[in-house]
């Protein structure tokens, strides 16, 4: 339990990377044409994730013009992303 | 079960649900499930001239594999708490593992 | 099980899937599927999946202000395909700014509606994927 407790730096397998990560800022890849970035607080098996203070990125074709993508930009202070859209999440620094 | 045990700790308190087909709806949290299946009391939806159909509605039950989001009071949230729950949870998934 | 974050405030009861759906029995609902269709109807049973049986069901057909029922009777519905129940407020039921129209009318204006909207979403799903883009498992509303 100590080790747990310190965090162990052993990665066994994929989800302890993400595992240290927790209380740091990462970059999340979504279905749907989604990315996020922000500090991770908790996650599951599933990859269910809360992140705090959130900067959402969302890619759109434009309507009459399909050749430039715009982005849209929103901002949640607390937020809980469903696992199933969730594609890559990544460290950052 | 961390994100099961999460949410019963945010019930009364008023959350936004934004599902997969970019429909959002805010309300107050009254229940949830293993599934993470909800419950939403007093709902408003937020672009409702879009989503007609839901204007009758005074609470909705959301099944979980159709939720993208759900936006949370920061507040509500003791975040270190948190983090320590999902090392917990995660040394007991490793155990079970082995 | 218990991660400890708080100490429940409710019976573990009330948190299954079956204590959630008990409160709407026997209550007028909104039934919005997956495939984007609005059945409205009473709640007579259902499971622990979500599988829902519904009476008197008809399903409403929306076209920008209008709108038209058609009655379909007793519907058993699989748990997977709902996206959402909404219990709906018998007083407020009445005052809709939507008009009501002719089942044919609503299915005319529907196809054009989706045609358009098809070849438009084929068009950004390409241009999104060529930047590695995945597109959501498909929803309609």
């Amino acid at each position: 339990m100590a080790d747990v407790e310190n965090g162990s730096p052993t990665v066994a397998e994929p989800l302890d990377l993400v595992r240290l990560s927790l209380d740091e800022v990462v970059f999340v890849k979504l279905r749907g044409d989604r990315e996020l970035r922000g500090r991770l607080h908790a996650y599951d098996s599933h990859c269910n994730l809360v992140l705090g203070e959130v900067e959402e990125t969302i890619y759109i074709v434009d309507e009459d013009d399909e050749e430039t993508i715009r982005t849209v930009k929103k901002n949640s202070e607390m937020l809980f992303v469903r696992g199933d859209s969730v594609v890559i999440i990544a460290t950052t620094t | 079960m961390l994100f099961f045990s999460f949410f019963k700790t945010l019930v009364d308190h008023e959350v936004t649900i934004e599902l997969k087909n970019d429909l959002s709806i805010r309300g107050t949290l009254k229940s949830v499930d293993q599934f993470l299946n909800i419950k939403l009391d007093d709902i408003h939806v937020v672009d409702e001239v879009k989503y007609p159909h839901l204007s009758a509605v005074k609470n909705v039950f959301i099944r979980g594999s159709v939720v993208r989001y759900v936006h949370l009071p920061a507040n509500a949230v003791d975040t270190a708490l948190l983090e320590d729950a999902t090392r917990r949870e995660a040394a007991a998934q490793a155990n079970k593992a082995k | 099980m218990d991660v400890g974050i708080l100490p429940e405030p409710l019976p573990p009861q009330v948190f299954t899937t079956g204590a959630q759906l008990l409160d709407l029995t026997d209550k007028k609902l909104v039934i919005v599927l997956r495939d984007g269709r609005k059945l409205i109807g009473v709640l007579r049973s259902y499971d622990q999946y979500a599988n829902l049986v519904l009476q008197d069901t008809v399903e409403r057909l929306y076209s920008q202000n209008l709108y038209a029922d058609v009655p379909r009777g007793v519907y058993i519905v699989r748990g997977e395909n709902v996206l959402l129940l909404g219990e709906i407020d018998l007083d407020k039921e009445d005052d809709t700014p939507l008009q009501l129209a002719s089942v044919d009318e609503i299915y005319d204006a529907q196809k054009a509606e989706s045609a358009q909207k098809k070849q438009r979403e084929k068009k950004k799903a390409r241009k999104l994927h060529s930047l590695g883009f995945e597109a959501e498992n498909e929803l309609i509303l």
